[in-house]
């Protein structure tokens, strides 16, 4: 500014200067001395006209400033309320953008993925969800001595799962199974979950008692469930307090139920008789928190069952109809008319042990159980108390390096052949034997179709193609003490059983 | 069978006698955030030295009648301490979760702290504003929350409403016109007060923030004192945010008990020095006298003097159709 102003002056004075010098030069160079005072008022009236110009350029310029300034003014106010404006529109947005994540939030969710499909309420206080589980299977069973029939392929689960959870606390399920040739609901319960170690849960579910059993379904490590599980409980109705204590260290189930035969593939939804069962278990995982990785898969513990049977007739014996192979063929029945009569009390230590892709699971079933044989023809009534033992060890080793778990195995690399990637591997073993009481025979059971004793062996690989989907492959050979004195039964020679199976489980 | 279920009962009982973790949730309005931090770790540890259980206080925050409307829905709150009575009696009347006499189970109406309505100006006061006359002048723009979800916004609206009958001798028309110019000069209306406090200081938007006292220190603090000034008027309004437990949540939780203490601490020497020391004026005589320079003395003016009680100045002023949405006009 003080530059401009400068150039201004010095303008002024060279525009003077070069009018004066217009006017006077011609002056000068006249002789005549009496048009001296004329010329003098000519030059006076010019400077004067010089001066008024000099003031209206000065004028003129100030105002030029003014308005300069002025305008410099309002553009400055306009651009200051301009930025307001955008700032204004920004926050809008801003708070638009923030109310549509709180609508959002506050909006029901729906998942779907590997583990089903949901649906949730914003705060997750009540939510439903879809799971699945469908096996095909096949079986069969080379030189068995021409039993017909058991070569097949079945379905041997198809499970539509539906739990969820209401009012935060709340949970239930309900399985149904379509696989087998009638309709059977497996679970139906609600659960009131009041803290992680005080839970109530009343209903059909599976009772507390075999390890392998309590497995679910999907993660078995063979298609069928071994010898020791035939002499556990399957689902059983009834109301159980359970929990976890110390982040799942300890955990704790016991309950009251109708009380169930012997592992039964056929549940039932209603009690034979008006006396019920206690059954209940501690399981102990020690290092389960701790930063011990060689100890942190290991889980050991207990459980039983106790109820006292009555017989009420014939047509309800509360006995199994019998234990199976691995193949599913009954080694073991009683003979028609016996009946559950008296107490029947199991107890099951078991534990597993998972390293890395390691696994080994055990356990030890007693089931001891008082019969009675009414008096039929010659035949006087009889009872005795069956004490029946049945133990097995699973053992695997995940080929691919995942690790080994009760709750089944992820894969690190999804089956996907056009990337190079096929999934996981495990290869698996079992032993497993039960044995009936001796006492049983030939009072109980008939020694010439029911075996006293079945060993059971098995190996086979599982394909972990990804989460949900998962192929096996086993042989099961099976050897019988006793029950060879019929041709054409299953005790006749050693059961070679070969299974196969394709499952979805989500 | 007998000793299992013995173990079992051994174990339960065990489990049950040993130190507890019991979880509160504070539901609160927006400013509180930093005095119930304080505070909840305050109470934590006088709770463990005299119970030995671990409390855990979480904490939700949003405009107080927003925040009330979620408990109403459903969210799982075992006290609420919101910015004024009549979004409790909210939860009281239409979800039933407290009983309508929850004003009298705690002194001072269950108000354990008060706090006012200030101005939070830029640093030098380049608009001159030291009244609520000025709020309404050509070309102040003026910050305040939405008065339909903020607690904060309402006592904010009520502090002018006064300021504009004490003024113009109780000529309600004057006074609505009054409120009518201070809110065409308002350019946004963020849902709670700290979301105007960032639309003023962090945005940059507006001259004048109309704020709780204890948020317009936590701005200086937070943003600098060279940036901002706080200018009291000479009267304002006496806010009251009350507290209580909500009785039907914490007895579903089991958390009723100390719930009940955890406000009663509230009105402790040591809880009314956290609240004098976040801004909020404390009941407490004593303490109120040693935190005195940190409150500027004005005449305040009540709801009950004014407005003839919350539900009264709630129905005429806030509810739909109320003089707010007769007089309001968004400029956007």
């Amino acid at each position: 500014m003080k530059k401009k102003n400068k150039d201004m002056k010095l303008n002024r004075v060279i525009f003077a200067t070069f009018a004066t010098l217009q006017f006077a030069v011609p002056v000068f160079a006249d002789d005549g001395a009496t048009t001296n005072a004329t010329e003098a008022a000519e030059i006076q009236v010019l400077k004067q006209e010089i001066q008024a110009l000099d003031q209206k350029v000065e004028a003129l310029e100030q105002r030029h400033s003014t308005e300069q300034q002025a305008t410099n003014d309002t553009s400055k106010e306009q651009i200051q309320a301009l930025d307001q404006k955008v700032r204004v529109l920004e926050r809008l947005r801003e708070n638009d953008q923030d109310a549509t994540v709180a609508v959002a939030k506050a909006q029901p969710r729906l998942a779907v993925g590997a583990s089903g499909v949901t649906f949730s309420s914003a705060d997750t206080n009540f939510s439903i969800s879809l799971h699945g589980v469908l096996q095909l299977d096949s079986r069969t069973f080379p030189s068995d001595g021409s039993i017909n029939g058991n070569d097949s392929f079945l379905l041997r689960r198809a499970r539509p799962i539906l739990q969820g959870t209401v009012y935060r606390d709340f949970d239930f399920m309900f399985v149904p199974d379509f696989g087998g040739s009638t309709v059977q609901i497996y679970d139906a319960y609600v659960n009131y979950r009041y803290a992680p170690w005080a839970q109530l849960q009343a209903g059909k579910f599976k009772s507390p008692v075999g390890l392998e059993s309590l497995q679910a379904d999907v993660n078995t490590t063979f298609n069928e469930r071994s010898l020791a599980t035939d002499l556990v409980p399957n689902r059983d109705l009834g109301a159980e307090l359970h929990g976890d204590l110390f982040g799942g260290v300890v955990s704790y189930a016991g309950g009251i139920f109708n009380g169930a035969s012997d592992y039964n593939g056929t549940t039932t939804n209603a009690d034979y008789d008006n006396d019920k069962a206690f059954a209940g278990r501690l399981f102990f995982q020690p290092w389960k928190t701790s930063d011990v990785a060689a100890l942190k898969g290991l889980g050991f513990g207990f459980s039983g069952s106790y109820e006292i049977d009555r017989a009420l007739g014939a047509s309800a014996t509360g006995l199994t109809p019998g234990y199976n192979t691995d193949g599913q063929q009954k080694f073991f029945t009683y003979t028609n008319g016996v009946a559950a009569n008296g107490t029947h009390w199991r107890i099951s230590p078991q534990g597993y042990y998972y390293y890395g892709p390691f696994g080994l699971l055990g356990e030890y079933v007693i089931s001891d159980q008082e019969v009675t044989r009414p008096a039929s023809g010659a035949l006087r009534a009889a009872s005795a108390d069956l004490h029946n033992t049945a133990w097995e060890v699973t053992g695997g080793w995940v080929l691919t390096g995942e690790d080994a778990s009760y709750n089944g195995i992820i894969p690190k690399h999804p089956f996907d052949p056009r990337n190079g990637q096929w999934g996981a591997w495990q290869l698996v073993g079992r032993y497993a034997e039960l044995n009936v009481d001796n006492a049983a025979f030939p009072i109980f059971a008939n020694p010439a179709t029911s075996a006293s004793a079945a060993q059971a062996w098995s190996a086979g690989l599982n394909w972990y193609l990804n989460k949900n989907i998962r192929v096996n492959a086993s042989f099961s050979r099976t050897t019988f003490t006793g029950g060879n004195g019929s041709a054409a039964t299953v005790t006749k020679q050693p059961e070679n059983a070969i299974f196969t199976r394709i499952q979805l489980g989500f | 069978m007998k000793t299992f279920l013995k173990i079992l009962l051994v174990s339960m009982l065990a489990i049950s006698a040993s130190a507890k973790e019991i979880k509160l949730l504070n539901v609160s309005y927006d400013p509180t955030r930093e005095l119930y931090q304080d505070y909840n770790a305050a109470f934590a540890k006088y709770w463990k030295a005299k119970t030995g259980d671990d409390v855990v206080v979480n904490q939700s925050h949003g405009g107080s009648g927003k925040q009330a409307q979620s408990v109403i829905n459903g969210l799982e709150a075992d006290v609420v301490t919101l910015a004024l009575a009549y979004d409790v009696d909210a939860i009281s009347q239409q979800a039933k979760l407290l009983p309508a006499d929850w004003q009298k189970r705690l002194p001072n109406n269950s108000t354990p702290y008060t706090s006012t309505i200030v101005f939070l100006v830029r640093k030098g006061n380049p608009k001159g504003i030291k009244d609520w006359d000025y709020l309404v002048k050509p070309g102040v723009s003026v910050v305040v929350p939405n008065p339909k979800t903020s607690g904060g916004a309402r006592w904010a609206y009520l502090a002018a409403y006064a300021y504009a009958l004490e003024t113009f001798g109780h000529d309600d028309a004057k006074a609505k016109d009054f409120i009518t110019k201070l809110y065409k000069n308002v350019p946004i209306l963020d849902s709670g007060a700290r979301g105007s406090t960032i639309t003023f200081a962090q945005r940059g938007i507006g001259d004048v923030l109309l704020a709780w006292e204890n948020e317009a220190h936590l701005a200086l603090k937070e943003f600098g004192a060279d940036k901002f000034e706080i200018i009291t008027p000479p009267l304002s309004i006496l806010a009251e945010p009350p507290v209580a437990v909500v009785d039907k949540n914490a007895n579903r939780h089991g958390t009723a008990a100390v719930a009940q203490s955890y406000l009663a601490y509230l009105y402790s020497d040591e809880g009314q020095e956290i609240a004098a020391k976040n801004f909020y004026r404390p009941r407490n005589q004593a303490v109120a006298d040693k935190y005195a320079a940190n409150f500027t003395q004005l005449k305040l003016v009540t709801v009950d003097q004014e407005f003839g009680g919350w539900t009264k100045a709630q129905q005429t002023h806030f509810a739909d159709g109320g003089v707010f949405d007769q007089i309001f006009q968004p400029q956007n």
